[in-house]
């Protein structure tokens, strides 16, 4: 026996019924499980079983978020150095600075959302579920490098009690934790998640370096005058097709970068965990929607240049791709049924783009869409299954003999 | 869904895409072990579902081979009749003095007591209720299977038709090419038979691949039907959904080819059959031992098994690994299995193997290596592979189910009790064994397999 499964076995009883330390049970069960996989056997048919659990299906996502961790970690300190005017600064340097951004947030994110996991599991005598593993990183993936500690927290709490836990857990929501957490701090506290003065840690006591701004390339397209051209006029204030794409932009920490992002789909996509048709379907309703909004007259176009906007940029820019690969693809708050998954993809696409460019108010087009469709995800299945069922009499009856 | 029809000279062919075959190590070699088994046999009525047993013997009594055993306290016509001939070692009784089964010790002699015979030719021409009767007073008619509610076929029964099933996708299960070549006049006259208890078509389902004796793919009145495609393409359930679908009031009746050979057998020679054809394989069965054995009918696995295991704990399973039954090493074979796997209990605990990205265990999920090389056999034991867990990914289930039918519904209408949710997503046309696959792919380790089983015999109870 490995001597580490040794030291768990004489720790157990503590934790089993009767022992002191019961009401920690599901703490216990979780790391034992967490090291080692466990010895339950089937209790009935069928005899054998699949190697994939849900640890190891949580665990892909992780794997495929790890590139997006690591470039947020690397841009947050660019970003830091560029307002100091240190730019040329070594990589291994920016990559320390921003993890002495990032790694807090990331912490608190999963110490608090984690003591609530662990309080619901023990209250409900319940395992405690590996999908945190996945809502715990996503979150702060989605904030701004300079949001306040406390406001991550609250962010979690929020996520993991209200839009999860009151709804029985996992499995059982309605809309995405992570995102749920993010739209929470991005209604009660605008001033930290919104504007041009979030997106890039400073040094403190320091203003930004000259020539350096702090907008998202969504902002400066959303204020853009009338008459411009739009791509020059991104292009202008430092966002081209090229930084967007490679993500060294000012931004929430996961999302800048298009690369990273495409890594993590490759992941998905690979291993199946990731669904191809709400990926594909959010693309889709994405580039159709821009590219049909950049046919309106040429004179629209000039009073609003944000209109003309070309679909690649929609895709690079903000957090679409961040949202659709990783946030739409949650599988619990998506729709279930294989053409409602196309259905609630394109809308999210769609959506996306219809309130980036026509409200005045939200540049977070991707996340607002997304929610609204976690919203919407039952009524398509309802939708789809009722087709279904009228499907299957049609099917059944075809067959009838006289 | 998930499945093409093609027309190939008269016969049908379905090929099938969705689901996929449990790569099982220790299949069981298309041949019959010369060696002889015998031992202790059990009647076992606790596998008669909805029979009220009673005894008509005493323990001591001599009996011959089809000496009637038991009779169904509300059928009394029904009898369970002995496949040996010897003396009663014992009759069993479970909680609530429920019969649970008599056992027989053979004394050597082979007495018989006589049935009437009938040629295929005599059975074409004889009334249905003349057979029915007599497979009901052999309890033969036990091996008939009537849908859905998988029970035996009531009295009243009127099966708009019939599905014979000559494959075997699951691992593992008897070589129904090879009992179609050992028991060719058998299954011929059971087919014969099988015409005369229906109005409808007899169909017989078989795979693409080696063909069945003439005699029998090509036997009178009966429609061959071909499917060729993973499993669970050998499933009656997935036969019937293409072929003619149950609807809500309709029932058909199956028979495995396995069953059709017992029951051809005993029409035919007019006693009842001793001994059955029974492939034993899977990784706990030990070298060279995995093939098809002649074992009398219910014998004690005590006195078939032990000198053909493997070491170590095994789990005895009668049926096939996705499906099949646990069975005691010190019970009986029911009369139904014609297959044993057995599987090594696996409690081994691995090491961070679920975040390990080269963990080398089987899985159809592309998140292991082992799904990137196809072929081999796994040496597969019991484990779990996990915890339970909430239903969390979707669609999942779909692709080893093919069938106009949405599994995650299904489940989810089953568990919320909604009876015609479930009868409207198909639960009719189910039987557990369809879900089976299903339920060994799926992450969160529900047990569909039970929440389906349950779900049957809910609706049954409610008269649906």
């Amino acid at each position: 026996m490995h001597p580490l499964l040794r030291s768990f076995e004489k720790l157990r009883p503590k934790f089993e019924e009767g022992g002191p330390l019961r009401p920690l049970w599901p703490v216990y069960e979780a790391l034992e499980t967490f090291v080692f996989t466990p010895a339950t056997t089937t209790s009935g048919p069928p005899h054998v079983r699949d190697a994939l659990d849900m640890k190891r299906y949580m665990i892909t996502v992780f794997y495929a978020l790890i590139p997006c961790i690591l470039f947020g970690m690397y841009n947050a300190g660019f970003q830091y150095h560029r307002a100091a005017g240190m730019a040329e600064a070594p990589l291994w340097a920016h990559l320390l600075r921003g993890a002495r951004l990032v790694v807090p947030i990331i912490v608190t994110s999963y110490a608090v959302g984690g003591f609530w996991e662990v309080l619901f599991a023990a209250v409900r005598k319940h395992e405690i579920n590996e999908g945190f593993l996945i809502t715990g990183i996503l979150f702060p993936l989605t904030l701004p490098p300079t949001i306040p500690l406390w406001q991550v927290a609250a962010g979690i709490t929020f996520g993991v009690v209200v839009a999860k836990e009151i709804f029985g857990g996992v499995g059982f929501n309605v809309l995405n934790p992570a995102l749920a957490s993010r739209a929470f701090l991005y209604f009660a506290y605008p001033a930290q998640m919104s504007g041009d003065a979030v997106w890039i840690a400073a040094p403190a006591g320091h203003g930004l370096a000259e020539g350096v701004s702090g907008a998202t390339a969504l902002a400066v397209a959303k204020s853009a005058p009338a008459g411009v051209d739009i791509v020059a006029h991104l292009a202008e204030a430092g966002h081209t097709l090229r930084s967007m794409t490679l993500g060294l932009e000012p931004g929430s920490l996961g999302e800048t970068s298009a690369v990273a992002v495409l890594l993590g789909m490759a992941v998905l996509l690979v291993t199946g965990v990731g669904s191809w048709r709400i990926i594909v379907g959010g693309l889709l309703g994405l580039a159709l929607t821009a590219g049909s909004i950049n046919l309106l007259p040429a004179g629209t176009l000039q009073a609003y240049p944000i209109l003309a906007l070309p679909f690649w940029y929609e895709m690079v820019m903000g957090g679409a791709l961040f949202g659709i690969v990783f946030m739409a693809t949650d599988p619990v708050s998506a729709a279930a049924t294989n053409e409602g998954k196309w259905i609630y993809g394109f809308l999210i696409g769609a959506l996306t783009v219809v309130v980036r460019l026509f409200n005045p108010a939200y540049t977070a087009g991707n996340m607002l869409a997304i929610l609204f469709m976690n919203a919407m995800a039952p009524l398509i299945d309802y939708a789809v299954l009722r087709a279904h069922v009228a499907n299957r009499a049609r099917y059944l009856e075809r067959g009838r003999r006289a | 869904m998930g499945a093409q029809r093609k027309i190939s000279g008269s016969e049908p062919l379905f090929v099938i895409r969705r689901g996929r075959d449990v790569p099982l190590s220790g299949a069981p070699e298309a041949s019959v072990a010369a060696e002889p088994v015998s031992g202790p046999v059990a009647v076992q009525p606790l596998w008669v579902r909805g029979m009220k047993p009673r005894p008509m013997v005493a323990v001591g009594d001599r009996i011959r081979r089809g000496t009637p055993l038991v009779y169904d306290k509300r059928d009394p016509d029904f009898r369970l009749c002995s496949p040996v001939a010897g003396w009663v070692r014992s009759i069993d009784f479970g909680p609530r003095r429920i019969l649970q089964r008599v056992v027989v010790e053979p004394d050597g002699a082979d007495e018989v007591e006589p049935f009437a015979k009938a040629t295929a030719g005599e059975l074409e021409r004889m009334p249905g209720d003349e057979i029915l009767g007599r497979l009901r007073s052999s309890g033969m008619l036990s091996l008939i299977v009537e849908r859905p509610f998988s029970r035996m076929p009531r009295r009243d029964s009127k099966p708009k038709s019939i599905f014979v099933n000559a494959m075997a996708t699951a691992p593992f299960q008897a070589d129904p090419l090879l009992i179609a070549s050992q028991e060719t006049d058998a299954i011929a006259t059971g087919l014969a038979a099988l015409r005369r208890l229906t109005a409808g078509p007899v169909y017989l389902c078989a795979g693409s691949g080696r063909d069945l004796p003439q005699r029998i793919a090509g036997a009178g009145g009966v429609t061959l039907a071909r499917f060729s495609g993973p499993h669970p393409s050998g499933n009656s359930g997935v036969h019937i959904h293409h072929l003619d679908p149950i609807r809500p009031g309709e029932h058909v009746w199956t028979v495995r080819l396995a069953d059709l050979a017992l029951i051809g057998k005993f029409l035919l020679e007019g006693a009842m059959p001793g001994w059955r054809l029974v492939a034993l394989g899977g990784p706990g069965v030990a070298e060279g031992r995995a093939c098809h054995y002649r074992v009398p009918w219910g014998v004690a696995l005590s006195a078939w098994l032990p000198a053909r295991l493997a070491a170590g704990e095994m789990r005895v399973v009668a049926g096939d690994a996705l499906s099949g039954t646990a069975v005691a090493p010190d019970g009986f074979l029911p009369p139904w299995a014609s297959s044993v796997t057995v599987l090594p209990e696996d409690r081994e605990r691995h090491l961070l193997a679920w975040a390990n990205p080269l963990d080398g265990r089987f899985s159809f999920s592309q998140t292991f290596v082992s799904a990137w090389r196809r072929g081999g056999a796994w040496p597969l034991g019991t484990s779990l592979q996990g915890a339970p867990r909430a239903m969390v990914a979707t669609g999942l289930y779909d692709r080893y189910l093919p069938m106009r039918i949405r599994l995650d519904f299904l489940i989810r209408a089953v568990l919320a009790r909604d009876w015609e949710e479930a009868i409207q997503l198909g639960i009719l046309e189910l039987e557990p064994e369809d879900v089976a696959l299903a339920a060994f792919a799926c992450p969160s380790k529900m047990d569909l397999v039970g929440i389906i089983r349950e779900g049957l015999a809910m609706a049954e109870a409610e008269g649906l």
